[in-house]
């Protein structure tokens, strides 16, 4: 089974977006995995004119949240600096257990990722909770550069949501048979880790559990 | 056999890939059929229907009108064509919309324009195909999971679209507009002028195999809407009222607009989007509860619902600030509003009626708006002048001069004096009695005509304080306590036999239980005809006019008066009835003093004016005769 990549277009965004801009992603991507029983949930961003899908499950929101806190932590430790968040979807294979490896083993079928480019220091710690608003920055004073600045950042979210279900649309063949009961498939989303050579080291062990090169679109 | 069955199967999911293609799009783009959705109760997964489980996109029940496409359209080879209509109301189109505000930017009436085309199509190139055992047996399984992934994607597209934003400003419960989305479902359509074509983009989604064919989903959707200027026809106000009607502290006072604005309240009016209401076209809080109404004519001016006036030509504003592009969104999502039915019903309800507020305005009974206030409301307090003899010379004098209204009448007190030599009236003046000192008719009081006529030209620069009270004839205003030259006056003018309850002399308590009870009987009497008062403003008013009586010199001390009005209750704060009177005690010689420099005064005041001082040495002789 081949692992497609997805490389979503870069984003440009301020701090206060990157919740807002990532929740839309993470469950659009989600959305289109979750081949179980699911019943639609319209959610409308706040600092744009979006309306993505979400599947409705609270558990799935939760976990993403959590990684949107961790990743945002990872953003503030590390300013002005392009960052990724990497969305895979795996199968668990049981395996004969070695001493090199544990009884299952997961195989990456999928791998989406998210490219932010953070542009302002952030000045604020955005709230954990999954239903915090999104603060505004009070950093920008001209109000036209900031609608015009919305208005492209609006319009680089729209493209990457078109990119996503373009690329649902093209591939699927790849994706696993759907199983009983079973919502959505088993994901991880990955953050780049402190140091660049641990993040390095989560990239060989997905290739060693894949067992196959990662393919880059 | 199986073979059968499993052309069965994918029979099966054509069909309902198309069922569920047509109930996606049209949940997503007809606001009806939308709220038709919102109104159910969600069911836990469990208990969903099967026919929604199809695709594993659970959308709820279908409306009717669904169930009926899907059987007239169940030649599964022929092309499902969904047009999504955008249809421009203008003012000629029909009776009701000559209600609405016309089109301007359409000149034909009703103008229909297909904003998106959806063609659903199972393309069976091989329709006598056979495929192989092995093929069939997983190809269903495989056609049907591709088939939820492109449900998915198309769920999802149809939010990212340029339609949606009109739909989602259209299901906005809070506005109606002038255009509609309605649909048309068929196996053909007109194709596409080379103008539209060129306003539109096509996108086709990957087809599922579904053998022997496959299904093919593509929609040619408009890119800009932009030129559909979606102009709101109702708004609710948002504004705070800040004079709001019935409430107990709003100024009984307060002026009211004119008659035009009052034809009917603020109801929300399908027609009417209200600007920012001016001051003689107040908006009233129980508008707020209202989403629909009746259509309004387009210059017709509701009282309290300002006229309709267009929106700036741009499609996607709505609104208040926070919703933006889709109008009301942080609204709830799920409206408590009926079906499309019961949609129309609430337009073509009738206006707002009193009885749906707690506290209805006066003036939705087309009378004037100042009397209805009054009916509204306790009406300012006016003390009428009592017709009796006695006072048929003030109401004479009321006749003959109106700037004569500014002083009251003598208090009652001095009108018991009647009985009582060794009684003082109460001290409140007319000036109508000052005038008639003038003339000659009034004993003594010099010193009072001018302390009168000083508090004539207080009581008119605070004219608008004590309009009220003074309305009327007999309406006090200021009291001069006391003593001997009421007593005087009393002869001469005749007591007022009603009490005034903002006399001024009758401060001490001390007064004698006789006198106080004649007081009382004549205090009653006054009530009886007067105005009861029953104002903050009012009373405010007599307080201040009573302050003013209060901390005026005393004209005379006299010892009697204290036995007279001591046992006197002192009450005028909404005092109704009561013979209240505000007496200084004072030295007689402080008294006497005072009095002489009032008499200077008047006699100066008369000398000028030419009169002669009358009685001025009978005055005297009583003054003697009390000391």
């Amino acid at each position: 089974m081949n692992c497609e990549v997805c490389q979503l277009k870069e984003l440009e965004v301020e701090h206060f977006e990157i919740r807002e801009v990532l929740r839309c992603i993470l469950h659009t991507i989600v959305f289109h995995r979750a081949l179980g029983l699911i019943r639609p949930k319209d959610v409308d961003l706040e600092l744009f004119e979006i309306t993505y899908v979400q599947c409705g499950d609270v558990e799935l929101e939760k976990k993403i949240d959590e990684r949107i806190d961790h990743f945002i932590s990872w953003v503030e430790k590390h300013p002005n600096k392009k960052s990724q968040i990497c969305l895979s979807f795996y199968e668990v294979k049981s395996k004969q257990p070695s001493w090199f490896t544990n009884k299952t083993e997961r195989l990456y079928w999928e791998q989406w990722y998210v490219n932010l480019n953070v542009t302002q220091h952030p000045k604020h710690h955005s709230s954990k909770s999954h239903h915090a608003k999104v603060v505004v920055d009070p950093g920008e004073s001209a109000t036209e550069d900031r609608s015009s600045r919305r208005a492209m950042v609006e319009a680089s979210l729209r493209e990457v949501l078109f990119q996503i279900i373009k690329f649902v649309n093209e591939k699927k063949d790849h994706v696993p048979p759907i199983s009983d009961g079973v919502i959505y498939f088993p994901y991880e989303i990955t953050i780049p880790s402190s140091s660049d050579s641990a993040f390095g080291m989560d990239m060989i062990k997905r290739m060693l559990h894949s067992g196959h090169p990662t393919m880059l679109s | 056999m199986e073979m059968d069955r499993e052309s069965g199967k994918l029979e099966q999911i054509v069909s309902q890939f198309r069922s569920k293609i047509l109930h996606v799009i049209l949940n997503s783009r007809i606001p009806s059929l939308h709220h038709h959705y919102q109104q159910q109760e969600p069911l836990s997964l469990a208990r969903v229907r099967k026919s929604d489980k199809w695709f594993n996109l659970v959308l709820g029940d279908r409306a009717a009108a669904l169930e009926n496409l899907n059987f007239s359209l169940r030649n599964l080879l022929d092309p499902m064509i969904i047009d999504i209509i955008l249809v421009h109301h203008s003012s000629c189109s029909s009776s009701v919309d000559n209600l609405y505000t016309p089109s301007a930017a359409v000149g034909s009436p009703s103008d229909e324009t297909v904003i998106e085309r959806w063609v659903v199509q199972y393309d069976c190139a091989r329709v006598n195909a056979t495929p192989s055992g092995a093929d069939t047996s997983s190809s269903y399984k495989k056609t049907y999971k591709k088939s939820i992934i492109l449900l998915r994607s198309l769920f999802a597209q149809m939010r990212l679209l340029p339609a949606y934003r009109i739909f989602r400003q259209l299901s906005s419960l809070s506005q109606t507009y002038n255009v509609d989305l309605v649909y048309k479902v068929s196996s053909f359509s007109h194709p596409f002028s080379r103008e539209e074509e060129g306003a539109m983009k096509e996108y086709s989604f990957v087809p599922v195999e579904a053998f022997p064919g496959r299904l093919c989903v593509s929609v040619t959707y408009r890119t800009a809407l932009s030129d559909f200027n979606l102009e709101p026809l109702v708004s609710l106000p948002s504004n705070i009222i800040t004079d709001y009607v019935g409430s107990p502290t709003t100024d009984p006072m307060r002026s009211f607009p004119s008659e035009k604005g009052f034809h009917a309240t603020s109801f929300s009016i399908r027609g009417a989007r209200p600007p920012s209401p001016s001051p003689f076209q107040r908006p009233h809080s129980w508008s707020s509860g209202f989403h629909k109404g009746l259509p309004l004519m387009q210059n017709q001016s509701l009282a309290g619902s300002p006229p309709a006036y267009r929106t700036s030509p741009k499609p996607y504003d709505v609104v208040s600030p926070q919703s933006d592009i889709y109008g009301n969104r942080i609204r709830s999502r799920l409206p408590t509003l009926q079906q499309a039915t019961a949609y129309d019903e609430y337009q073509l309800s009738p206006p707002f009626s009193a009885s749906a507020s707690p506290s209805p305005p006066a003036y939705l009974s087309g009378a004037n708006p100042v009397v209805a206030h009054h009916c509204s409301e306790t009406a300012p307090v006016t003390i009428p002048f009592p017709l009796t003899g006695r006072n048929s010379f003030y109401l004479s004098l009321n006749s003959s001069d109106p700037s004569r209204h500014s002083l009251p009448p003598l208090s009652p007190r001095s009108s018991k004096h009647d009985a009582s030599s060794q009684e003082s009236p109460s001290g409140i003046r007319s000036y109508r009695k000052l005038e008639a000192l003038r003339a000659g008719e009034s004993p003594s009081g010099l010193s009072i005509n001018y302390s009168a006529q000083k508090m004539v030209r207080d009581t008119k620069d605070d004219s608008g304080r004590f309009s009220g009270l003074l309305s009327s004839s007999g309406s006090p205003r200021i009291g001069f306590s006391r003593s001997s030259s009421r007593l005087s006056f009393q002869d001469d003018m005749d007591d007022c036999e009603f009490s005034c309850p903002f006399d001024v002399d009758d401060i001490d308590v001390s007064d004698s239980p006789a006198s106080q009870n004649i007081e009382g009987k004549k205090a009653l009497d006054f009530t009886a005809q007067s105005v009861p008062v029953g104002k903050k403003s009012q009373d405010a008013a007599v307080g201040m006019l009573v302050h003013m009586l209060r901390t005026a010199p005393p004209l005379r001390q006299d010892p009697s008066c204290y036995s007279t009005h001591s046992s006197k209750t002192v009450g005028y704060e909404g005092g109704v009835g009561t013979a209240s009177g505000f007496f200084m005690p004072c030295k007689t010689a402080d008294a006497l003093e005072e009095l002489k420099s009032y008499r200077e005064m008047r006699d100066l005041l008369l000398s000028k004016s030419g009169t002669r001082v009358v009685r001025k040495e009978g005055t005297r002789v009583v003054r003697k005769e009390e000391m």
